[in-house]
């Protein structure tokens, strides 16, 4: 039974390897975990000639938490992240999104990186080969129009990972190293608001780690995800928050959020409640600004309106019971 | 030793709570399902469907799939030209589409290869010529007017309209103190057992002989489709049914991929292994269709039923499988588990450009019991009487004929509300559950097996075969499909209580056509009591052949013989005889005995002389109640159930176990129909048809069932059993939606339950609130 | 296609099997090695039939590069049962009817014995945590927890 395309695969010892065989063959693909890219070749969603497989690349799976902050290997698997006790004391919502991926059986060897990276999904895309066929394909891949919105010249499909969220509200960083040498940038700053393309990584580029910062004094996080079982599924709408309260005022607040769009953002103009008590009037506006800057399309089963309203409900609870947690 | 020297007491195997006779494979490794059973080298097949939902085919050319090297076979439409159906009214569907495709998925050819990716060149390769039809999604559009006809002589799309009145209705609602209409809308879902479909066809060439295993419930009627289609003498024909992983219902018919993979194998001249994937699984379908509901109910004062009226439109997809019978199974089961005097029912079968219907667990019964069930909860709510009160004041006393001629035996819907009221702590706790929280109930009922059955040939109903010899074991001989219910089990335990002997003495074998009887097949709850009944009558015949041997050897009269299994003796002596000397006496001379034990439902039971009225008819009903408690978020629309207490009466529990099993599947699959499962079409292309968006519950939110037995023994079941695997899957999504509405207030008259239609139905409450209240104040000021 | 010659263990037997690139560790147990007892469900991840155990952690099978598990330990469900005796995991899916249909119950009992090795008294909320990847369509999951917990109570899947 072949139910994948024939590919071949490498396996490179070393970083610099593995990045030279991905920039050798323009559409390999790396692997590392699988979970999220097999499933879609099983769907004929690509026929890369060659996967470079990132497990044996020494050092890909380290990590370390210190309390001047964690540097998180790519390769580090997600079921290792969520069982951290570590992590699960500086980084609560990193943690929690860990912990909440998919099943066990997948969480066992998926990443960090991977699930940093996982492409952008649709009802119109995350379908057989016979299925994309018969619909024309889609602008994602093979087709031109974005059946999500048929007059508009972008897709749609909605980043639905859950890590980033985390990560990107507790200040992450990631490393990159490609052909042209390392850079670290911001993590927000790796997407893209587009679904066709939603990773800002240069050909032949991997994500190599994360590092986060140390967290501000008294800072808390957690993170929540909307979803219509208890596992499994990705998230129809994600919250991220790290909160600081000092004195019963927001001494620091950061909010991200996944599933609504392309990409995983950061909520913009939180600063502006800082020295504010976190009471209703406050929570009305987070809210709102939620609301305003997520654009949840009809890319899943679930109505986008939902996962707009839910959305906002998820980030007001949080910041109202971290606010609860720090008095 | 002497085994007997051990003076085994007489084996007790009826009440006792038995793990599967199949048990151990299944917890090894070792069962083998179709997909396990494929020879090395086998041939792989594999179908080309249909891109668009209705299409002219204008052409199918396979000519350079058949040039392809390593392809083994082709057949298209052109192959097959005699329509098969489970119904044989109703057979319009053709293996391969022939002249006109009807829905998006529908096969248009197959294909043998030496391997799967030669076989998915090959399709790749085969070139459509469809010429596109006006589609129709949902029944309203294919019913209105000049809407293209998907079979000639349905005009309108009406595979079956059924109109049937009995008793006074204008009367009973007239006589009513609360009469109340209300209309329903259920999503369709689909069955969704764990193995997908598979078969694997071999073709002996030489003999001009098929012998295909598959993953049915109805090996039978796979059998006489193959002959029908392939045109083949029913004796060249030999269909196995192996491990099969779950059904459900959906296969309960023969279903297009079993005919084709024996086209393929004929074509090719050897052996074709045919595995759909999950999302041809899905697109085979069969399952319960889209439904509008519309119901009116008249109560007095006291919550006894007056009258009832019901319209039920159900779209039913491209082909008639089982339509019409599900179509009058909603209405006929509108009865038989409350007195209810008069009723007019309006049956609408439409076909549509989706995949076809078929049954599905609690067949046809489902989404009118909920629609019943609500407004019973709504109607009793209005006249300030309990949930509970409203059913008790309806219940049927065994034994009761309902106005559409079901015959009642045996009833314990009584016990089973006592039970559920109490283990819920309904009297105490309800509501007195903080906002949000709420207990709803409910209750439901089903057929243990249709009393008259789809083929009518003549025939018993169920043959059992028991084969005695000379080790001393016995073979139980049975074609009713073990499709994980237990059934072999059963049975066995049937054997073995009228044999006093111990299960070790027993092997079954089952579903091989040509050594074991034929058995309609594993649906409508028919296997423990029809076969259960036939299993008892062998049972005694081989009994009676041992005692009349023991009696030989005794030197006494049969009537003196105690049999107590393991040994026996002449009534009140100490005269003894151990079991292999028995079965040695009876093998003198006679040999290698075989029995057999057949049963048919009684005449009375098999229902009226009006049209449509064997469907329904039962020799025995199964009743269930549920008390369900949930938590809602009002926020979010998220609903979460907390605990379930469900009681079924099932007549009496030959295996506790196993009912205890069943009833809590029933129950967690009415759950998944009543949160989160649904299929879903985009212009017709099923964008639901794989396991992340075709929402089945996980074990994370899956509620602890608390389940009561309760056992309301019936006339004619074996040892007075009923069904068990069907009846209380119904109540569940009534008592959630009612549990819902205690909870927040909020009716819900859509199915599932999905957080976003929660969510938009309880703002649209909310925004219309609003608008009463600003109404109340403008018209205030304006005094 | 590229094929390798692997190396691993499977059920405590060393093995060479040649296996392409992109060749399943699924297909390569259920077609080369006719290990059918790993199932398979879904088209791909949803439903944890073909969960088996590598390297002593619940992987789905389905989703593995069989190429990738050079010099692993692969444990499937046939490894369980020690002398063709059930294991206790396996005795109390049995005895408390933790199967109906059979077909989820490779993959639900691997991920179960995946569990109870890490853990061997856990709670209900984390055995509903251990099996949340694994779907069954026949028992409503409720024989399942109290097979899990029967297994513990005998001392664990060992």
């Amino acid at each position: 039974m072949e139910r994948l395309p024939a590919f071949e695969l490498k396996r490179p010892t070393s970083l610099a390897q593995a990045i030279e065989w991905l920039a050798a063959t323009p559409e390999a693909r790396a692997i590392a975990g699988g979970t999220d890219l097999v499933p879609n070749l099983r769907d004929g969603i690509g026929a890369p000639p060659v996967l470079v497989d990132l497990s044996r690349v020494p050092g890909f799976d380290a990590y370390e938490i210190r309390t001047a902050g964690a540097r998180i290997g790519a390769g580090v698997t997600l079921a290792r992240l969520a069982s951290d006790a570590g992590v699960a004391a500086a980084l609560p919502a990193v943690s929690a999104a860990a912990a909440s991926i998919a099943g066990p059986g997948h969480r066992s060897v998926a990443t960090v990186g991977g699930n940093l990276c996982v492409d952008t999904r649709c009802v119109y895309y995350n379908q057989s080969e016979w299925w994309r066929k018969s619909n024309g394909y889609c602008l994602k891949h093979l087709g031109d129009t974005c059946h999500v919105a048929p007059t508009g010249t972008r897709c749609h499909a909605a980043y639905q990972g859950d890590l980033a969220p985390a990560l990107i509200a507790c200040g992450a960083s990631v490393e990159l190293a490609g052909p042209r040498g390392t850079r670290t940038i911001a993590l927000e700053d790796l997407y893209r608001d587009d679904g066709l393309a939603h990773l800002a990584l240069e050909p032949g580029e991997l994500v190599v780690a994360v590092a986060v910062p140390a967290q501000p004094r008294g800072a808390m996080s957690a993170y929540r995800k909307a979803r219509a079982r208890g596992a499994i599924d990705f998230p129809l709408a994600g919250v991220a928050v790290r909160l600081a309260v000092d004195d019963g005022r927001i001494a620091a607040i950061d909010v991200a959020l996944t599933g609504t769009n392309s990409r995983p953002f950061r909520l913009a103009g939180t600063a502006a409640w800082v020295g504010r008590a976190v009471d209703d009037g406050l929570l009305a506006e987070l809210g709102k600004a939620v609301q305003k800057q997520v654009s949840p399309m009809r890319t899943t089963v679930t109505q986008s309106n939902w996962r707009r309203q839910v959305a906002s409900v998820e980030a007001q609870r949080l910041v109202r019971d971290l606010a609860k947690v720090a008095s | 030793m002497n085994p007997e020297a051990k003076r085994l007491p007489p084996a007790k195997s009826v009440g006792v709570r038995q793990p599967l006779v199949d048990g151990v494979e299944k917890v090894t490794g070792a069962a083998r399902y179709t997909a396990d059973l494929a020879p090395r080298g086998a041939l792989v097949g594999a179908i080309l469907r249909s891109p668009v939902a209705h299409a002219r085919i204008r052409g199918v050319d396979t000519s350079r799939a058949r040039a392809m090297p390593g392809v083994r076979a082709v057949v298209t439409g052109e192959d097959c030209a005699i329509p098969y159906g489970v119904i044989p009214i109703a057979q319009n569907e053709f293996p391969l589409a022939r002249d006109r495709v009807r829905y998006c998925g529908e096969p248009l050819a197959a294909v043998a290869a030496d391997d799967a990716a030669t076989a998915q060149a090959a399709l790749a390769a085969i070139e459509l010529d469809l010429e596109p039809l006006p589609a129709y999604f949902d029944a309203k559009s294919a019913r209105a007017e000049g809407a293209v006809q998907l079979h000639e002589g349905k005009p309108g799309n009406l595979e079956r309209a059924v109109e049937q009145t009995f008793g006074d209705v204008d009367g009973g609602f007239a006589k009513a103190d609360l009469v109340r209409e209300h209309a329903f809308h259920y999503a369709e879902v689909n069955h969704a057992m764990m193995e997908p479909n598979a078969a694997v066809a071999h073709w002996d060439a030489e003999r001009g002989r098929l012998t295909l295993h598959s993953v049915t419930q109805v090996p039978y009627y796979v059998h006489l489709a193959l002959a029908r289609c392939l045109q083949l003498d029913e004796s060249a024909i030999r269909v196995v049914k192996p491990f099969v992983g779950g059904g459900f219902g959906h296969r309960t018919e023969t279903l297009n991929f079993e005919v084709i993979a024996g086209l393929l194998a004929r074509a090719a001249g050897g052996t074709v292994r045919l595995e759909l994937s999950r999302e041809e699984t899905f697109l085979t379908h069969r399952g319960r269709p889209e439904t509008d509901v519309r119901m009116k109910i008249g109560l007095t004062k006291t919550g006894a039923i007056t009258a009832i009226e019901a319209e039920v439109v159900q779209r039913g997809g491209a082909y008639a499988g089982y339509g019409l019978v599900t179509i009058l199974y909603a209405g006929a089961l509108l009865h038989a588990i409350y007195r209810v005097p008069a009723s007019r029912y309006h049956g609408f079968r439409v076909y549509s450009n989706t995949p076809p219907n078929g049954a599905m667990r609690g067949h046809g019964s489902v989404d009118v019991r909920h629609a019943f069930e609500t407004m019973l909860d709504t109607m009793a709510g209005e006249l300030g009487l309990d949930p509970f009160a409203v059913r008790r004041a309806n219940l049927i006393d065994a034994p009761h004929r309902t106005i559409n001629d079901l015959q009642v035996n045996s009833c314990g819907l009584g016990e089973c509300l006592d039970i559920v009221e109490r283990r819920s702590g309904w009297r105490e706790r309800r509501g007195k559950l903080p906002r949000g929280r709420g207990l709803g109930m409910a209750c439901s009922h089903y057929v243990s097996g249709s009393a008259k059955p789809v083929h009518w040939t003549g025939e018993p109903h169920a043959v059992i075969n028991l084969k005695l010899d000379f080790d001393g074991g016995i073979t139980v001989l049975t074609g009713a499909s073990d499709i994980g219910q237990g059934s072999s089990t059963l049975i066995s335990q049937a054997v073995a209580e009228v044999l006093r002997l111990p299960m070790s003495r027993l092997t079954v074998f089952a579903n091989d056509s040509v050594v074991t009887p034929k058995d309609n097949g594993s649906y409508s709850s028919r296997v423990s009591f029809m076969v259960g009944n036939a299993a008892i009558r062998a049972a005694d015949e081989m009994k009676r052949v041992l005692v009349a041997a023991a009696a030989r050897r005794l030197e006494v009269s049969p009537d003196d013989v105690e049999w107590n299994g393991e040994h026996c003796r002449v009534a009140g002596t100490d005269r003894e005889l151990g079991y292999r000397d028995v079965v040695t006496e009876a093998l003198r001379d006679a040999g290698t005995i075989t029995v057999k034990g057949t049963w048919s439902t009684p005449p009375e039971t098999q229902g009226g002389s009006f049209r449509g009225a064997a469907v329904g008819t039962s020799a025995g009903f199964s009743y269930a109640a549920e008390v369900v408690e949930v938590e809602v978020d009002e926020d979010t629309g998220m609903v979460r159930v907390v605990q379930v207490w469900v009681a079924h009466d099932c007549g009496r529990a030959i295996n506790p176990l196993a009912v205890e099993g069943q009833v809590q599947g029933s129950v967690w699959m009415g759950m998944g129909q009543a949160l989160c499962e649904e299929t879903q079409y985009l212009d017709g292309l099923h964008v639901r048809a794989n396991l992340l968006d075709y929402r089945m519950p996980t074990i994370v939110e899956s509620p602890p069932i608390d389940t009561s037995i309760v056992e309301a023994p019936d006339p004619n079941g074996p040892f007075g059993a009923k069904e068990a695997g069907e009846g209380s899957l119904s109540a569940f999504l009534p008592a959630l939606t009612n549990a819902i509405a205690d909870a927040i207030g909020l009716r819900l008259d859509e199915l599932p339950a999905s957080p976003d239609r929660v969510l938009e139905a309880i703002v649209a409450r909310r925004r219309a609130e609003r608008v009463r209240r600003t109404a109340k104040a403008a018209a205030q000021e304006a005094d | 296609m590229a094929k390798r010659v692997l190396s691993f263990v499977v059920n405590g037997r060393l093995r060479e099997e040649a296996v392409g690139d992109s060749t399943l560790l699924l297909d390569l147990l259920r077609e080369q090695l006719g290990l059918t007892g790993t199932k398979r469900g879904c088209d791909g991840g949803e439903c944890g039939a073909c969960t088996v155990i590598v390297d002593g952690r619940p992987q789905l099978s389905c989703l593995t590069l069989a190429a990738r598990c050079d010099g692993a330990h692969v444990e499937t469900v046939e490894a369980l049962a020690a002398g063709g005796r059930m294991s206790a995991l396996q005795a109390a899916f049995h005895e408390k009817l933790g199967t109906q249909c059979g077909f989820c119950t490779p993959g639900m009992i691997m991920a179960a014995e995946a569990l109870l090795r890490g853990n061997p008294a856990p709670d209900e909320a984390t055995i509903r945590e251990a099996l949340g990847g694994n779907l069954c369509r026949c028992t409503g999951y409720v024989k399942i927890i109290e097979a899990v917990q029967a297994a513990a109570a005998a001392g664990g899947g060992r």
